[in-house]
């Protein structure tokens, strides 16, 4: 009796690790399918060759695309003994017959920021379609960094142009700061005239003492006047150099916002093309709707005009 | 007789139903249609401002786009404009086979008004190439199926006027010029000025350089408010031929050195 039971647990043990080791099967061969169609393995393809100079922004399994839409991808990138560096191409064959034997590959950024894609650019002869281990030309297309290195190289000169510019109104040799000394030395001047002019009136006719007292109150209060711009002048210039040095400091801060921003602002211009995105979206959304898609036309293909004129000299 | 809120009930309900008239949406194109239609647009653009390569490659793209769709009257005009902006780029004999191609299909049947531009073009082109038997041949084509009422009728009789002047019938070349200038006057200021050019080189030939000076005159005024600089340059050309006719050397030399600062690709 016992031993029945021991051979019944028996059976059971060998049923269970028989459906266990049959669903580890089933799983394995799943996950191997999933591989294959991730692989596209099960997709019939074309495979097709470029040839770039270097191996920078190529990499295993990127996208191909044509008009915007995925049709294949880049099965492997190897160096060639010339130092060039191949690329292997699989492209789905359903897409294969819109490429033709002169179209281009080119290495893009869809956005300024994200990886990047290879681009078909359609050739012009349709009849004759890529077959299998085509080669086409390759160009690359140009990237955010390039781009946003252009941008730093081009505010560059403007920078310089401020400073320059600060430190020619901040130099005491200046045409400003010599405008400034000649101005408060003509008052200098002035006022020595003036005094002379006091002189003058004291040793002159009595006849005219009463208008010379008033003359020289007068010419008091434009003495007293003049002494107090002499005074202030300088006050004046103190202040004039305070703000010119304000506005190298100005300077400087731009110059550093400018380099601080310089990292972000890939990333502005793309969150600035995802928003233009949106707005262009709404705005087709809204094109469509009434009142609005009566007020936009429609692109529509249309003849170039015939031109029937033939200049005499030709052929 | 109706109440106050009838009347207001059925106020509401008439404005209701006018605007739900109102909403009809406009027939949805596909997504591809509409991308053909976007790179045709951008083309035309580009051939209007003279950039010539781009649109070379918007009218490409948009073909290709059509072909996979068949959309007929897209391939037609596609190619049509090809053929065009070929024909500009100095590439006769690419601009030859593309109107080859839509003359020749037999498996797709395209629109008369296409395949008249295609033989007209096509005459001007063989034309252009010194082949005038061909070119009467491409013409009369042209002129059976616009049968004289089609858009083109002013192209056509500017190419007729063209073939005249090739075989030095002056009086050919104004009757049809003549002809193409009535009918282009409000139409087509391409084709009026076209027309004022080959009057004025009749004229020319006829050696009344006064009247061909003063059409040349006209033309140039209108190509330049169409802003061609090929035309504007051949206008140059005929005010400089004119001026020499007359015995006016200085102001012929005026004109060429005015000619020849045009850039004309």
């Amino acid at each position: 009796m016992k031993l029945n039971n021991y051979n019944q647990r028996l059976l059971n043990i060998e049923q269970r690790t028989k459906r266990f080791l049959l669903g580890a099967l089933g799983a394995m061969l799943l996950a191997l399918l999933l591989i294959a169609i991730k692989q596209d393995y099960l997709v019939r393809s074309t495979t097709i060759y470029f040839f770039a100079p270097n191996a920078q922004g190529l990499n295993q399994g990127m996208a191909v695309k044509f008009i915007g839409f995925k049709v294949g991808s880049v099965k492997d990138v190897s160096m060639q003994p010339n130092a060039s560096v191949r690329v292997r191409v699989s492209l789905n064959d359903e897409y294969v017959h819109l490429i033709g034997q002169d179209a281009k590959a080119r290495l893009i950024k869809e956005a300024l920021v994200g990886e990047s894609v290879v681009e078909i650019i359609p050739g012009s002869q349709q009849v004759q379609q890529v077959t299998q281990n085509s080669v086409l030309q390759f160009e690359r297309g140009q990237d955010a960094s390039s781009i946003a290195e252009s941008m730093a190289s081009q505010l560059q000169p403007i920078l310089t142009d401020i400073q320059q510019i600060t430190a020619s109104i901040n130099n005491p040799n200046g045409d400003i700061q010599k405008t400034l000394k000649n101005l408060n030395q003509v008052t200098g001047d002035l006022r020595e005239t003036v005094k002379q002019f006091t002189q003058l009136g004291i040793s002159g006719n009595q006849k005219l003492e009463s208008v010379h007292g008033k003359l020289d109150k007068a010419l008091n209060s434009v003495n007293t006047n003049l002494e107090m711009m002499d005074k202030a002048i300088p006050r004046l210039i103190d202040k004039t150099d305070a703000t010119l040095d304000n506005v190298q400091t100005a300077t400087t801060d731009i110059k550093r916002m400018a380099a601080d921003s310089a990292g972000e602002l890939p990333a502005f211009i793309h969150n600035s093309n995802a928003l233009v995105q949106d707005s262009q979206d709404m705005l087709e959304g809204a094109k469509q709707s009434w009142p609005f898609s009566g007020w936009f036309r429609k692109p529509e293909a249309q003849v170039l005009p015939v031109d029937g004129y033939v200049p005499p000299g030709s052929p | 007789m109706m109440t106050m809120q009838q009347s207001f009930s059925l106020s509401v309900l008439s404005c209701v139903l006018l605007l739900t008239a109102c909403a009809q949406s406009a027939p949805v194109r596909n997504a591809r249609l509409e991308l053909a239609a976007e790179h045709s647009q951008n083309a035309q653009r580009a051939y209007n401002r003279g950039d010539y390569h781009v649109a070379l490659r918007q009218y490409e793209m948009a073909l290709q786009v059509d072909v996979a769709i068949e959309n007929i009257p897209g391939i037609a005009i596609n190619t049509l404009n090809l053929a065009r902006v070929n024909q500009s780029l100095g590439r006769p004999e690419v601009a030859n086979a593309y109107l080859d191609k839509l003359l020749q299909d037999r498996a797709l049947e395209y629109e008369k008004s296409f395949m008249v531009a295609a033989a007209a073009q096509k005459s001007l082109l063989v034309l252009q190439q010194g082949d005038v038997k061909e070119a009467r041949h491409w013409l009369e084509k042209a002129s059976l199926w616009c049968d004289g009422k089609c858009p083109l009728a002013s192209v056509i009789d500017n190419a007729h006027a063209a073939i005249a002047l090739r075989e030095k019938d002056t009086d050919q070349a104004l009757r049809w010029a003549d002809r193409a200038a009535s009918a282009s006057r409000n139409d087509s200021l391409l084709e009026y000025a076209n027309a004022l050019r080959y009057m004025s080189e009749a004229r020319l030939m006829r050696g009344e350089f006064t009247t061909a000076l003063r059409l040349a005159d006209e033309a140039l005024a209108v190509d330049k408010s169409l802003g061609w600089p090929e035309k504007i340059k051949q206008d140059l050309l005929l005010s400089a031929s004119a001026y020499e006719g007359q015995g006016d050397a200085g102001q012929a030399k005026r004109f060429r050195e005015r000619a020849s600062r045009i850039a004309t690709r």
